[in-house]
């Protein structure tokens, strides 16, 4: 999971221009044992979740609960409202155009019920995709290099799960066509930038 | 993959990532350029002659309008349906191009979203008003009251419409912020004063461009895209029940919602058509909004609006093949009653006029395709008229047929919602990045 928390993290970075070059220089790596921590694009550069080994999301499912809630919200507001279907719960249904208030008005209930679905399953999904993301209003921004959302692609590696040395890794990377190399150690701060 | 080189790159004029930014944050970053202050003065000033007509109906009555009996629907229902046929657009671009991976609508998408918003929002207007008391429209809403359990009537299309168009706006809205939040990230890390800092910084949520989160934006947007589709075809397939539901001659038929929708299609990328061969001009982005752009938005006006023709043709045909006498009268009457004119400036507008489309001069001579799109806008302005108005001027008793003039009040609300929506559309321009650079900025050597 891509961590918040990355502020506090020490990193190896490597800063792209190329969504391509990136993409490449992570099939690279990962083909060599190294695990990337995350990468920072101001684009989706595609595919570069699968070669990262991004694990499918499952908010389509959470997209389905809450459209099943809509679905079901909606169908029984009506029910209750309209008809006498559920024997005594019910709230006054009324005989209004001499139409039936019984199971037989369903099809006018069509409408309303879709739009509640849908309407249930993008806000739920929103919702959710906010919350798994940590996204929320106000939040400060962790940022690796203030260009990531603009021309700059950044690629971070935890240092402490290296499988080899830091000048081979800086050698790799920048053989993938890194514009940069370096490592943020927040223990001494002026030699990030 | 083998891409061939026949087909026109998808953003000309061989930019960088870093020229997106530029390019399209210049009207955000730059000053205010005096063409803006211009035209965002004039639509304010038309914004404020709907104040005026609102509020001469709130206090005066709706006998400000020159609704009358037979004619209870008048302009206020045209420009509702108007209003959300131009509406439909956006989530056209947006949605179902994007399911079907029609890579031309990340330079279009955005713009065309930001004014389904804007036109729904002029549409809510009438009927809001039209109920008189507007500040008891709330009751539309299924709530429990305290009037004795009174439920509103889920059997009425109307109550269908209050959901399928506040659904609409709602999820085009979620849908249009979720495209933002990158770009006002983009902004946001490029803002140099405090205050658009913060205020970017507020709307970005944090968006940092990580590709863990990118894996679940894209998952997001092709299930909202997967919904907003047929959620498209049901706003105006459901606001055409409005009518199709009725027994009103004219009205009563089974073609209206593939017809309205058709329709709405039709007006929709008319209206976007208008505003993009302006703003791409005025903000120089024709390296983004290609002249294939065009093209291929010609090429759906055309399509849809041979749709609507055929729509037109077959219910006058079905009218008189029927046999009923109030049909084939009312649509007789529609051809050749006081207000023929109106019909056949319809079926000029929106069916012969767009057939100029086969040719390939037209499609992509810009000054062309605007003019043509004032024609459709004025096409499909007059299409909800006739269907409208004409079918209630004369009803069943000959005694009760009447004519229909709108008021002053109801030509300022008109031109006022006019005034709304591009006064919208300039603050969106002046805030906001008018194209989705992080789209863009993917597909930059695409071809199409």
């Amino acid at each position: 999971m891509a961590a918040k928390n990355i502020l506090k993290k020490n990193l190896l970075i490597g800063i792209f221009d190329d969504g391509d070059k990136l993409y490449d220089a992570v099939v690279n790596l990962r083909e060599r044992g190294v695990e990337v921590f995350d990468c920072y694009t101001p684009y989706p550069v595609h595919n570069l979740d699968r070669a990262m080994g991004v694990k499918r999301s499952r908010l389509v499912f959470g997209a389905f609960v809450c459209g099943l809630v809509g679905f079901l919200c909606g169908i029984t507001l009506q029910l209750y409202t309209m008809t006498d279907t559920f024997g005594t719960f019910k709230s006054w249904p009324m005989i209004i155009g001499g139409k039936p208030i019984d199971w037989r008005v369903i099809p006018s209930f069509v409408p309303v019920t879709f739009e509640l679905t849908i309407l249930f399953t993008a806000f739920g999904m929103g919702i959710l995709f906010f919350a798994r993301s940590r996204m929320v209003h106000g939040i400060e921004e962790d940022l690796i290099d203030i260009r990531q959302t603009d021309d700059r692609l950044v690629l971070a590696i935890e240092p402490d799960k290296l499988s080899m040395t830091k000048e081979e890794l800086e050698t790799i990377v920048k053989n993938q066509g890194a514009l940069d190399f370096y490592e943020r150690n927040l223990n001494n701060t002026d030699e990030n930038k | 993959m083998y891409i061939a080189e026949i087909r026109n790159k998808l953003v000309q004029g061989d930019k960088k990532i870093a020229d997106v930014t530029n390019d399209v944050l210049k009207s955000v970053e730059g000053k205010m350029t005096r063409g803006w202050m211009f035209g965002f003065a004039i639509s304010f000033v038309f914004l404020m002659l709907m104040v005026w007509a609102l509020y001469n109906t709130v206090t005066v009555g709706i006998g400000t309008w020159g609704v009358n009996k037979t004619v209870f629907w008048a302009w206020d229902i045209t420009n509702f349906v108007f209003w959300v046929g131009i509406g439909h657009a956006g989530t056209l671009i947006s949605a179902i191009l994007l399911l079907f991976r029609q890579k031309w609508r990340m330079a279009i998408n955005r713009s065309a979203e930001a004014m389904t918003i804007f036109a729904v929002i002029c549409a809510a207007i009438y009927p809001l008003f039209h109920m008189g008391r507007v500040w008891l429209a709330y009751w539309v809403l299924p709530l429990p009251n305290a009037f004795g359990s009174l439920w509103v009537n889920f059997n009425s299309p109307l109550l269908w419409d209050v959901f399928a168009i506040s659904t609409y706006f709602s999820v085009s809205l979620l849908f249009w912020y979720l495209g933002l939040i990158p770009d006002i990230a983009t902004i946001r890390d490029r803002a140099k004063s405090k205050v658009s800092k913060a205020v970017y910084g507020f709307f970005s949520m944090g968006w940092n461009g990580s590709t863990r989160t990118w894996h679940r934006y894209e998952i997001v947007a092709l299930i909202l895209a997967g919904i907003s589709t047929p959620l498209v075809l049901s706003v105006h397939t459901i606001v055409s029940f409005d009518f199709a539901t009725s027994v009103i001659p004219g009205w009563h038929t089974t073609i209206f919602p593939p017809y309205f929708v058709a329709g709405a299609i039709f007006s929709g990328f008319g209206m976007v058509l208008t505003l993009l061969i302006i703003a791409r001009k005025i903000l120089n982005l024709e390296s983004y909004i290609t002249v294939n752009h065009l093209d291929a938005m010609t090429k759906v006006i055309m399509l849809t609006g041979s749709m609507v023709g055929l729509a037109y043709l077959t219910e006058f045909f079905i009218a008189q093949y029927s046999g009923v006498q109030y049909e084939q009268y009312a649509f007789l009457n529609r051809a050749t009653g006081p207000f023929a004119w109106a019909y056949w400036t319809m079926m000029f507008c929106n069916l012969v006029a767009p057939q100029v489309f086969w040719f390939k001069w037209s499609r992509t001579t810009p000054w062309f395709i605007f003019m043509m799109s004032i024609v459709v806008n004025i096409g499909m302005w007059f299409e909800r008229f006739v269907i409208i108005v004409t079918s209630l001027h004369r009803d069943y008793l000959p005694s009760s047929w009447v004519l229909y003039m709108p008021t002053f009040t109801e030509v300022a609300l008109f031109l006022g919602t006019l005034g709304l929506f591009f006064t919208c559309f300039f603050l969106f321009v002046r805030y906001l990045p008018i194209i989705n650079m992080a789209e863009v900025k993917s597909i930059i050597n695409d071809r199409e």
